[in-house]
């Protein structure tokens, strides 16, 4: 392959706009010995020589996994469930200490509200009257003065019918 | 998943699996327990498999999230590494001069690659050694497509300004 063909490859290559089959033909083509490339092919070189390396690392002779797989057959669900535990128990525990003291503010208010309601407001019977007395005199006064306005208007009722009837 | 399933879909897979440990931990040993627990997790997870675009991108996921956790859990030390990439034999070379001077240069690429970001190492490598796909790179990263394409750029970007310095001042 010629040059420039190389040098348009490796230019896509370091744009990262290179497609698989191109970077294949990069790695086929810095594989062969290439002695005397010119400059700016043999920047790459080297890069190229490392990946074909690394693509050829020795491998193991791996143990059997048939073995070990088939006596782990499946992950129990319930087991899943139970290697959480603790979480659960911290969102019951949060829950139920929520709600105690929930019903424990709530028990508290209604034993303020009774106590209030059962209090008396007067200790001296005298005392308690006067201020009855003197709360229905109050209200007493407002609905006369309710009834005199009505007065007014039942006078001009009155002259209303009188001049309709003569 | 049936265990023929999974000896003949998921287990052909472990070559894989295991150079990708291996590149993350540079340790053989560590390499190949990582590729075990992995089967036995895709193995203890295998009602999940039936849901699976890509079996092989979530293997390769379960084995780069298990070195990760290697890495973190006990500060792993990486070996420095550098006469990993120079214990491959230079079989084109039957000069031991030039076999030696090749095992350098790979060092010293290998030394630029390792300097790497996380990331950026790890989707070059992807691509540029196991040829994977952007579309297969993201799914094994889980990340967008975008984000490999600008990773993939910056990382040889880096790799190849670092190259050059070698070359103009042999540092």
């Amino acid at each position: 392959m010629e040059f420039n063909k190389i040098r348009e490859l490796l230019d896509r290559y370091w744009d990262g706009t290179s497609t698989l089959e191109e970077e294949e033909a990069l790695r086929s083509f810095f594989s062969s010995d290439q002695a005397d490339l010119p400059a700016d092919l043999k920047e790459a070189q080297p890069l190229f020589s490392y990946f074909a390396a690394e693509a050829d690392v020795p491998m193991p002779v791996f143990p059997d996994i048939e073995i070990p797989v088939t006596r782990t057959p499946e992950r129990p669900v319930k087991q899943l469930v139970w290697q959480h535990w603790m979480k659960y128990a911290a969102v019951v525990l949060v829950a139920v200490g929520i709600g105690y003291a929930a019903r424990q503010a709530e028990a508290r208010h209604d034993r303020i509200t009774a106590a209030l309601s059962e209090q008396d407001t007067f200790d001296d019977p005298e005392k308690a009257f006067a201020v009855t007395q003197k709360a229905l005199a109050l209200l007493s006064r407002n609905l006369n003065k309710g009834t005199a306005q009505m007065q007014k208007l039942s006078y001009f009722n009155e002259a209303t019918e009188k001049i309709k009837a003569n | 998943m049936s265990l023929t399933i999974f000896l003949s879909q998921v287990v052909p897979v472990r070559q894989k699996l295991y150079r990708f440990a291996y590149r993350l931990l540079e340790n053989e040993e560590d390499a190949m327990d990582i590729t075990q627990d992995a089967l036995m997790k895709v193995w203890q997870q295998q009602e999940r498999m039936n849901d699976l675009q890509n079996m092989e991108a979530w293997c390769m996921r379960i084995v780069r999230n298990l070195a990760l956790d290697k890495l973190k859990s006990r500060k792993y030390r990486r070996s420095e590494g550098l006469d990993k990439a120079g214990d491959v034999p230079a079989q084109h070379q039957p000069n031991p001069h030039t076999a030696a001077e090749q095992q350098d240069v790979m060092n010293r690429v290998h030394r630029v690659i390792a300097a790497l970001p996380e990331k950026y190492r790890t989707i070059m490598q992807l691509r540029d050694i196991d040829g994977y796909s952007y579309q297969e790179i993201a799914d094994i990263l889980v990340i967008e497509l975008s984000e490999v394409k600008i990773n993939l750029h910056r990382a040889r970007k880096t790799v190849r300004e670092q190259l050059q310095k070698l070359q103009v001042y042999g540092v």
